[in-house]
């Protein structure tokens, strides 16, 4: 579904963003990318949304390359994109029913089609009372949901979401989470950038780790940082107990990086990167 | 894919009405210098016909000297007969002259003279008006040539006025034909601020170019037909207001305005041509604002 090969991206008069990244991720993953601030995760997110092209190497997205894709072909390479930031985006003067809609108005999309979807997915994330409030009306998470509603709408091969969670409390992280796993086992490939220790530990999910823009981990059931594993894993943690509501999540992940030696070449790293299922 | 001329239309209006005053603004400026462009066109269609009636209606004339004899007379007229400039030429003689005098000089006057004194003349049209020059060159200071006379300094100097006049109105109209675009860029430029949130998310979810642009592409259209439609009014005010219409021309032949009088065709491509212009403007200055300001 994507696929990195020896990416670099620098920006003007800037350290490297992302450096020699090679990566594979198939359809219907979900995964996790951490790292510390500066270390390249929005930039990763916004190659994928040809928001901004590699200097070197070439990326693979839905059976396309798009490192050079012509300026008029990105709109429809994003069409099989959802997107979530932290910030929602939504549209203050519009309803919650009228934001998820314009996502398919303004891709042409026919009025049927429009009045099926959009009830459909606002059931998905829980909205469908809310249809008619406006997004100051709602709660942070709410409003998410909207975003997520608005992202997944068009039936996405691939959702991106850029720390979603980076606005809400734990049990409110804890909802969109969950929505985003539910939509990962409709098909959809998950990408989730996030600072969100307690939840990528919980979830123990596939977790890629940048540090200055260099590969440094690729872990199949990972956690948020290999120092903090006990700590996380360790009974009575204040989210402990929310491991058991993701069935899918794997206690123990295999380790094939290690942050102590940051080299994106390590042989582990890409031979467990094309290993994978 | 459907990009329905309903979503295009709506959106425009919304902007349009949002940013009223601005628009308003825009569209008096292009009304102004359209109508400015319009006169001018008009101003320089009139005078050309005019020009032409003046220079067709006006003969050059021969005047022979009233000494002549039938030979010279003869020889002139030979003459003029094989001059490539003149088409046909009319002889009218001492007694025409005479009896013309008759009407226009008072009575104690004629009396002095006696017919002998008139000279006899050849009234000539010429192929190409405008080789008058050339004909007086030939035949002033011929043996038996009193004189030649033809109109051509008085169409000089109105034609002169009229180009100095349509120069004028025209460097006006360009001058605000710029600023019309300016401003209608910069309405456009604050429509799309105003609406950033919402092109961000269209770029987002793959809405595509032309969807995110044409809203505001239509607005500046809008902007400019409006402009040239205030203008076409002011243009058929013109036009009916004062007498440039062929209606009137019958009523008074001496008169410069209908001498300068157009047909309705003509009025009419002035007022397509108004058109064009201002929907050019509009869309010229919001091509402008949605290249530099949208990104799309
Ligand atoms: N538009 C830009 N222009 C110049 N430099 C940029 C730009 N965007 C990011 N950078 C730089 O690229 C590097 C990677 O930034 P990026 O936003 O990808 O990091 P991040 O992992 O998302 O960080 P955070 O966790 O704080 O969001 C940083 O050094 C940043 O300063
Ligand atoms: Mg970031």
């Amino acid at each position: 579904m994507i696929t990195f090969q020896n990416v670099t991206k620098t920006y003007k008069g800037s350290t490297v963003a992302l450096k020699d990244c090679s990566v594979e991720i198939d359809k219907g993953e979900f995964v996790f990318l951490v790292g510390p601030s500066g270390s390249g995760k929005t930039t990763f997110i916004r190659l994928l949304l040809r928001e901004e092209s590699p200097d070197s190497g070439r990326i693979w997205e839905a059976g396309k390359e798009i490192g050079n894709l012509p300026k008029w072909r990105i709109p429809y390479l994003r069409r099989n994109i959802g997107c979530v930031f932290q910030d929602f985006r939504l549209l203050p003067n519009k309803t919650v029913f009228e934001n998820v809609a314009f996502a398919l108005e303004v891709i042409g999309r026919p009025k049927h089609v429009i009045a099926s979807q959009v009830p459909q997915v606002l059931d998905l994330v829980g909205l469908t009372k809310k249809r008619n409030n406006l997004p100051g009306e709602l709660s942070g998470g709410e409003q998410q949901r909207v975003a997520v509603a608005r992202a997944f709408v068009n039936r996405p091969l691939i959702l991106l979401a850029d720390e979603p969670t980076g606005n809400l409390d734990p049990t409110t992280s804890l909802g969109i989470m969950r929505l985003l796993d539910r939509i990962n086992r409709t098909g959809t490939t998950v990408i989730i950038a996030t600072h969100d220790a307690g939840m990528v530990n919980q979830m123990r999910r596939r977790v890629i780790e940048l540090d200055r823009g260099i590969l440094i981990r690729d872990q199949a059931h990972g956690v948020y940082d290999l120092d903090g594993e006990t700590q996380a894993a360790g009974a009575g943690s204040p989210t402990g107990a929310l491991v058991e509501q993701f069935p899918t999540a794997a206690p123990e992940g295999e380790v094939s990086g290690t942050g102590a030696t940051p080299n994106a070449s390590d042989p582990n790293v890409s031979d467990q990167t094309m290993a994978r299922p | 894919m459907a990009l329905s001329a309903a979503y295009v239309s709506r959106e425009a209006a919304t902007n349009l009405w949002r940013n009223r005053l601005m628009t308003a603004a825009a569209v008096l400026t292009v009304a102004v210098s359209l109508a400015l462009v319009g006169s001018a066109l008009l101003l320089k269609q009139g005078a050309s016909k005019a020009t032409h009636l003046w220079q067709n209606g006006v003969q050059t004339i021969v005047w022979v000297q009233p000494a002549a004899g039938p030979a010279q007379t003869d020889a002139i007229q030979a003459q003029l007969r094989q001059s490539p400039y003149v088409k046909v030429c009319d002889y009218k003689s001492q007694a025409y002259d005479y009896n013309e005098a008759k009407i226009v000089l008072p009575p104690d006057e004629l009396a002095a003279t006696a017919q002998e004194q008139y000279p006899a003349s050849f009234r000539c049209v010429l192929n190409d008006p405008s080789q008058a020059p050339a004909v007086y060159q030939a035949f002033h200071g011929k043996p038996g040539v009193f004189d030649v006379k033809y109109p051509g300094q008085a169409i000089k100097t109105m034609q002169g006025v009229i180009r100095v006049l349509q120069w004028v109105f025209l460097t006006v109209a360009v001058v605000l034909l710029l600023s019309a675009s300016v401003l209608i860029l910069n309405t456009i430029r604050m429509a799309i601020f105003a609406r950033r949130r919402e092109v961000s998310v269209m770029k987002l979810v793959g809405a595509t170019n032309w969807f995110i642009r044409l809203p505001f592409m239509a607005e500046g259209l809008v902007q400019g037909l409006l402009g040239a439609g205030v203008a076409v009014l002011v243009v058929l005010a013109l036009y009916w207001g004062i007498g440039l219409n062929q209606t009137n021309a019958a009523a008074s032949t001496n008169n410069i305005i209908t001498q300068m009088s157009l047909s309705g065709w003509e009025v009419f491509g002035t007022c397509l041509l108004v058109s064009i212009v201002g929907v050019g403007v509009g869309v010229i200055g919001s091509a402008f604002a949605v290249r530099r300001f949208l990104d799309v």
